[in-house]
């Protein structure tokens, strides 16, 4: 089979995740106005969590289930008592919180768990590969790609099909209009938070089988949150698919081409993009 | 505040260290940070631009001094000067680019050169020797007509050296920092729309104050090289960046010698809690979220306050950077 087929499809495998892993990045964004620097945390916590409970024997379908909950609701407890007090004060301190924060999680999983990475076992059923003729894919990846597709139309449904999402959707727009219409504008930001950080979380254990789980994936994932969104357009749900997705394909295309500058490569097509369109390939302009 | 405080306690920093820390490079250490954070102060506290790529700039210089020094052997205070037009011209370039953006476009910006800047070095491993770094940097003597004038050799004879560095550049950024320019960077920091009608250039000002900046944190990092004898890949890591950033942060913004007070905190914290306790980048993360939330002007703000509170004044405490005669 054509070497570049198959690592476009290992793009779009690694480009679904990118997209879970930059949406709550994007949504939280939009709605409260700032890059939440510990969003690569909560995809670490994700992942960890994810470890520590296939060790204790549980399940990773239960893992699947419980650790996004887990990690929504220490992100909701999160902009409760910490960043909504900061809302009043300068940008800069928005973003500096929650760079202490990333850098405390981090500090707290080598505490708990070590300094070195472990390896989460592909549960039982996803694994092996998948052939057809020939074509040869590893199951776990294809499941990858399906769940986060099933999860991008849910997530979708509920921004644009529900009165929750319209209300984070005209809070993006003007939050004191949203705020005089009647609805708590506090309320709202917890949730998207939340929804952000469990986004983050569920990458996290969907990325734990195939990269396992080491306490300096947090920054990695940060940065590469970043490069998506930035390239598909910050505050937009659809950028942060078409964006996850384009990196992601780049990002394997290259390294078959040129395998050392693979990662360097992402970071020349975000600069291109923001020269070209400054706010990104589907981001609205401000 | 008097005209010469600052300036004052930036010697008397520099006079003290060596009676209370018994190791030289430790002292150097913090004085060469302390370059570093001022330059990203003048950029944060000055301009109002958080700037996640100082690291570049630091990296820049590291390895323009290794390069100099070893393969192309050029006078040490020409290649210190060369580090600073390197570490000057990347920020001029980063900032070119990044200034067209406002608010979290810029931000982010600023960090994905610095991850860029980071693979580059990654890559190009003939010019920055990859993940090893560059090695066997030399600390050559100050000579004159073939006369040793000051030998570098020991810890302590470095750190004279670098001292001196400081303080004269901690006095002309000083100058720059209260001459027109600098009242006029606070301007845009301010009310940046304000300043853009009255009909300042913005781009141009935040363009130079992006190479004051770099220049700066070029030299740090050059000097930093030369202490450690190495110019390493992780000087050009995200790490670097951020470190530099929160010692700036800790210490407390618009004031250059609160950089100073931010860069010893963070490095004596290191030095005496990473034997105690490896994990105290923990302790680190807790106290910039406590800088964020409760003491947003930093250890130099919450000093003022203390002072304040001795004196007896009450109410409210002016603000040392805001720009004077500036009734409206």
């Amino acid at each position: 089979m054509n070497i570049y087929l198959l690592q476009i499809i290992n793009g779009v495998g690694i480009g679904m995740l990118y997209f879970l892993l930059a949406v709550g990045l994007s949504i939280v964004f939009g709605l409260l106005r700032f890059v939440n620097f510990a969003h690569g945390a909560f995809y670490l916590l994700g992942a960890y969590f994810c470890f520590q409970m296939t060790r204790w024997g549980l399940s990773f379908w239960l893992a699947l289930l419980v650790v996004p909950l887990v990690v929504g609701a220490l992100g909701w407890l999160t902009e409760k008592l910490m960043l909504r007090h900061v809302y009043a004060t300068a940008h800069e301190f928005h973003i500096l919180v929650t760079v202490g924060l990333a850098l405390a999680v981090q500090e707290l999983v080598i505490l708990q768990w070590g300094p070195l990475g472990d390896s989460v076992a592909v549960p039982d059923i996803l694994q092996g590969v998948v052939m057809w003729g020939s074509f040869v894919y590893p199951k776990y990846r294809l499941f990858v790609i399906a769940f986060t597709a099933v999860l991008a139309v849910l997530l979708w449904y509920l921004l644009e099909g529900t009165r929750l999402g319209s209300a984070v959707r005209a809070g993006s727009e003007s939050t004191e209009m949203v705020s005089l219409l009647g609805i708590n504008v506090f309320r709202i930001f917890s949730l998207v938070f939340a929804l952000g950080a469990a986004t983050a979380a569920l990458a996290g254990v969907l990325a734990a089988p195939i990269r396992g789980a080491e306490p300096f994936m947090g920054v990695e994932a940060l940065g590469v949150a970043f490069v998506v969104v930035v390239v598909g357009g910050m505050g937009s749900f659809s950028g942060a698919l078409l964006g996850g997705l384009l990196i992601g394909v780049v990002q394997s295309v290259m390294s078959t081409l040129w395998p050392e500058g693979a990662r360097l490569m992402i970071y020349i097509a975000m600069a291109t993009v923001l020269l070209l369109r400054p706010h990104g390939l589907l981001g609205r302009k401000e | 505040m008097k005209k010469h405080t600052l300036l004052i306690l930036a010697l008397a920093v520099v006079l003290v260290m060596p009676v209370l820390m018994h190791s030289g490079s430790l002292a150097s250490e913090v004085l060469i940070f302390g370059l570093a954070a001022m330059g990203c102060n003048l950029l944060l506290g000055f301009t109002g631009l958080l700037s996640f790529g100082q690291g570049i700039f630091f990296g820049l210089g590291s390895y323009t001094v290794a390069l100099t020094l070893t393969r192309w052997p050029l006078p040490m205070p020409l290649a210190l000067a060369l580090a600073m037009v390197t570490g000057g011209l990347g920020a001029a370039l980063v900032g070119w680019i990044a200034i067209r953006q406002k608010g979290t476009y810029f931000v982010m910006l600023t960090l994905a050169f610095a991850q860029m800047f980071y693979f580059i070095a990654y890559t190009a491993t003939g010019l920055t020797g990859g993940d090893n770094g560059l090695l066997d940097i030399p600390r050559p003597s100050i000579t004159a007509f073939g006369q040793t004038l000051w030998p570098l050799t020991s810890p302590w004879q470095f750190y004279g050296f670098v001292a001196l560095i400081f303080l004269v550049a901690f006095w002309l950024l000083l100058r720059v920092s209260r001459s027109t320019f600098g009242r006029t960077l606070l301007a845009v920091r301010d009310n940046e729309e304000r300043a853009g009608a009255i009909g300042y250039n913005l781009k141009l000002l935040k363009l130079q104050a992006f190479v004051i900046s770099g220049a700066v944190t070029g030299l740090a990092g050059a000097l930093h090289a030369m202490m450690i004898g190495i110019a390493p890949l992780a000087n050009a890591e995200y790490h670097t960046s951020e470190m530099i950033l929160v010692m700036t942060v800790i210490g407390g913004t618009g004031n250059l010698f609160a950089s100073v007070l931010g860069s010893a905190f963070y490095l004596l914290l290191a030095d005496w809690l990473s034997a105690l306790w490896p994990r105290w980048l923990l302790l680190l993360g807790m106290v910039l979220m406590a800088v964020s939330l409760w003491m947003q002007r930093g250890l130099w703000g919450l000093g003022e306050k203390l002072w304040h509170l001795r004196q007896g004044k009450h109410g409210q405490i002016r603000d040392q950077t805001t720009v004077q005669g500036n009734k409206t």
